[in-house]
């Protein structure tokens, strides 16, 4: 291999004069060093010179971690140039053009913060921000305690439990389209419609039946209950998982100590499950403020227009670009968003160091 | 520890990752087509050569809905005739975003349609704003061609004293109605000449709401238009006028027959997204207003024996108001227009000229489709068909007096339908009242026309 160069010995010998007094120097302060920390480094200094001793020594160009390296970055490299070509190139691109004016085709104009100016009086946008969090923090809890609550059910052993397993998870690989138009069938507005029916019958009058997704009152919640039903199998599962994943040792010393089943769930369950449910928050907190689909297949009708009722940020992002053009302000309003998932996620990693560890 | 964030790092990459593709992916670079848009027209000569690999040139026209619209081969047929060294090849976008698509296509430059078909007014707004349209002024003055035949419909999308596409197929509202439905309730037939309160009082007399037996006098589509827009054929006040005071009366008249069952509930047909064909073919619903665009469905699906219900039916014009002329109402229109980066202009205005000129509207009325260029003998050819209604009021109801496009041209016509549309969505679900509602578009439109 043509890596190794001609050694010329004068030059060597000169290399290392520099080299081995610097070594001695730094084992002298390391064993000096009293700071646990501080030796550490100074150990990784002396690994540094010694090395390159080595290299001097041998004539080599490239020393052996530097080629570990190299072979690591050409595994690399493949699904970096696919991420950097299309997430990151886009990424940096939107955040750039959340500062121009810009409808795809005519050339872009410079409009400083006018996008986020523009945002503060929009009240479309205003409106789509409230129903986001609205729906965050009405489906998060939610979601959360019914996969929970189905878990733990599912998790002792009773009849059919595979069966009742199946039944919660179908809602998630159901095609939304059709489960979609199924809700909203139950959830119908008029007086016949099953769940207005129950309502009826239960002595609600028949002016103030509620119209569900058609009710600007209402609409948050039906897309609420229905992001729950469809999704609380999913994290169902995550959690099974993690009741799995816990000692019966801890149950069994539990009983020992003569704990109720509340207490067995509140001492045992709950805490182990704690990087579960971490992981669980963050999941559905990031989705919560991507839904778009749920919102438009429920009350979007025939027109697919959402109302001020009704509408989400992502939507209102889809809507501005794609139907507007303004691809500026879309921007803008996509950073926003971004923002503020960055801004939970920051949260939920100082909470990650207390819970997880 | 670790590996928990580099999870939630990932899904905050995967994150950021779909917010771009919502944001600005679909983005290119330059905006060097729209600057280039306008001068293209004076270097099209050197672009003509071009030909394909069997010496016939392509010419790429985008569409929706190929297998089921009939008079696209029959027009392409009849282009490639007159062009032997021709071939047309369509390109099929999809129906239900079809005016999206296509300006994400167009966005840039990378299309290479050389005929693009545009569906709706806000659609084609959009388009000529963004400077991908060439304008077909030059073209028309060349060939001399007559714009009196489209019936003023041309004047209404001229942007700017440009004209950018030409309609070959226009359509527009009627009043369907089910004959058997009238026979049973011994009452008479709807006329050509109705004010909104004969209709009313019509309706309502056909209206059965015997649970389980119901019998509707009147049907509505959740469409804007078809409620909304009644207001606009006195030809006094536009959908742009940022105050739209003149629409009560009509909201009051929908919205009572919707409290006493003359029609259905808007809040249960939104959800349930029922399509006006399959409400009308139940068989139950005495009037409906819909535009031509229905006619051959209707024809085909009762000669396919889909539609039992609904066989013996007519048609007669919109009602109207009270001293206006009847005959006046909505038009639709569909159009051709030549994209700036088209390679032979030249050629796409012959096939242009073609489609929307005379030997186009004689075979799609061919096809019982309406083409804009409407004459009598085209609307006899219509009447004519095999299906169509053979009363004398069906036939009189294709002439039309005065057509009023269902959104005009203007640069902020897709704001402006958005928040229409949804302050009727708001009036006739009830969330609130009609005086709220037009307040809140009073407000809202006034806002976007000020920008």
């Amino acid at each position: 291999m043509a890596k190794t160069k001609q050694i010329d010995p004068a030059e060597v010998s000169r290399k290392l004069a520099v080299l081995e007094p610097q070594l001695k120097e730094l084992q002298q302060k390391e064993e000096a060093e009293t700071d646990p920390k501080k030796k550490v480094k100074l150990a990784k200094r002396i690994d540094r010179v010694r090395e390159k001793m080595r290299q001097t020594k041998t004539g080599e160009r490239l020393s052996r971690q530097s080629k570990r390296d190299l072979v690591a970055y050409t595994f690399l490299v493949p699904n970096f140039v696919g991420f950097a070509v299309f997430t990151l190139g886009p990424v940096i691109f939107a955040f750039i053009l959340a500062f121009l004016k810009w409808d795809g085709n005519n050339p872009m104009q410079f409009a400083g913060l006018d996008n986020f100016m523009a945002m503060l009086g929009n009240k479309r946008f205003l409106a789509s921000l409230r129903n986001t969090v609205v729906y965050c923090i009405g489906t998060v809890p939610l979601t959360l305690v019914a996969a929970l609550g189905l878990a733990v059910l599912l998790n002792q052993k009773i009849k059919g439990r595979n069966f009742f397993r199946t039944v919660s998870f179908f809602p998630y690989v159901a095609s939304l389209v059709a489960v979609a138009a199924v809700w909203n069938m139950l959830f119908s507005p008029a007086k016949s419609g099953p769940v207005n029916m129950i309502l009826y019958n239960l002595g609600v009058s028949a002016k103030s039946l509620p119209k569900w997704s058609a009710d600007k009152n209402w609409v948050m919640f039906t897309v609420i209950l229905f992001s729950v039903w469809k999704n609380m199998g999913y994290y169902m599962v995550i959690y099974l998982a993690g009741l799995q994943g816990i000692n019966s040792e801890l149950y069994e010393a539990c009983s020992l100590d003569g704990a109720n089943t509340w207490q067995r769930f509140r001492y045992i369950t709950w805490p182990q499950l704690q990087p579960t449910t971490f992981f669980v928050t963050v999941m559905l907190t990031i989705n919560c403020f991507k839904v778009y689909d749920i919102v438009y297949m429920l009350a979007g009708g025939s027109s697919g227009v959402l109302n001020e009722s009704a509408i989400v940020l992502v939507y209102h992002i889809y809507e501005e670009a794609f139907r507007n053009w303004n691809l500026g302000y879309a921007s803008a309003a996509a950073m926003v968003l971004f923002l503020m998932v960055l801004a939970i996620t920051l949260i939920q990693f100082q909470g990650e160091k207390k819970y997880a560890n | 520890m670790m590996k928990k964030r580099l999870t939630s790092l990932a899904l905050v990459m995967a994150m950021a990752g779909s917010l771009a593709a919502c944001g600005g992916s679909s983005a290119p670079e330059t905006a060097a087509p729209a600057a280039d848009g306008t001068t293209a027209a004076e270097t099209k000569a050197e672009a003509k050569t071009e030909a394909a690999a069997d010496g016939k040139t392509v010419l790429k026209w985008a569409m929706w809905d190929k297998d089921l619209t009939v008079y696209y081969q029959p027009l392409i047929e009849g282009f490639e005739a007159a062009h032997p060294d021709v071939t047309v090849e369509l390109v099929d976008l999809g129906s239900s975003d079809y005016q999206t698509v296509l300006a994400t296509q167009l966005t840039g430059s990378g299309s290479d349609f050389d005929v693009v078909t545009i569906k709706d007014v806000p659609g084609y707004t959009t388009l000529v704003n963004k400077g991908v349209l060439e304008p077909l002024d030059d073209y028309i003055a060349k060939d001399s061609v007559d714009l009196a035949a489209f019936k003023g419909l041309t004047d209404q999308i001229t942007v700017d004293g440009k004209l950018y596409e030409l309609p070959f197929r226009s359509d527009f509202w009627v009043v369907y109605y089910n004959k058997d439905v009238f026979d049973n309730a011994g009452a008479a037939y709807p006329t050509n000449d109705m004010t909104f309160e004969e209709y009313d009082t019509l309706a309502r007399s056909l209206t059965v709401d015997v649970p389980g037996q119901e019998v509707y006098g009147a049907h509505y589509h959740t469409w804007r238009s078809a409620i909304q827009l009644f207001g606009i054929l006195d030809g006094k006040n536009t959908i742009l006028d940022g105050s739209y005071d003149f629409l009560k009366p009509y909201y009051e008249m929908i919205l009572a027959q919707q409290e006493d069952g003359v029609c259905q509930d808007y809040a249960t047909l939104k959800t349930s997204s029922l399509h006006y064909s399959g409400a009308f073919s139940q068989g139950n619903v005495a009037m409906m207003n819909m535009g031509t665009w229905f006619i051959p469905t209707m024809i085909d699906k009762i000669k396919a024996g889909e539609y039992t219900d609904c066989t013996n039916w007519g048609i007669v014009k919109y009602p109207h108001a009270e001293g206006v002329e009847p005959g006046s109402t909505l038009a639709t229109i569909t159009a051709l227009s030549i994209p700036a980066t088209a390679k032979d202009k030249d050629l796409s205005w012959d096939f242009v000229k073609f489609v929307c000129g005379e030997e186009g509207a004689d075979i799609l009325a061919g096809t019982g489709t309406i083409p804009a260029m409407m004459n009598d003998d085209i609307a006899g050819m219509i009447a004519s068909m095999d299906g169509y209604p053979e009363d004398e009021n069906s036939k009189e109801a294709l002439q039309t007096a005065n057509l009023y496009l269902e959104m005009p041209v203007h640069a902020k016509s897709s704001e402006i339908e958005t928040v229409l549309n949804e302050a009727h969505d708001n009036i006739m679900t009830g969330n609130m009242t009609i005086d709220e509602g037009i307040a809140d578009m009073n407000e809202k439109v006034t806002a976007i026309l000020a920008q």
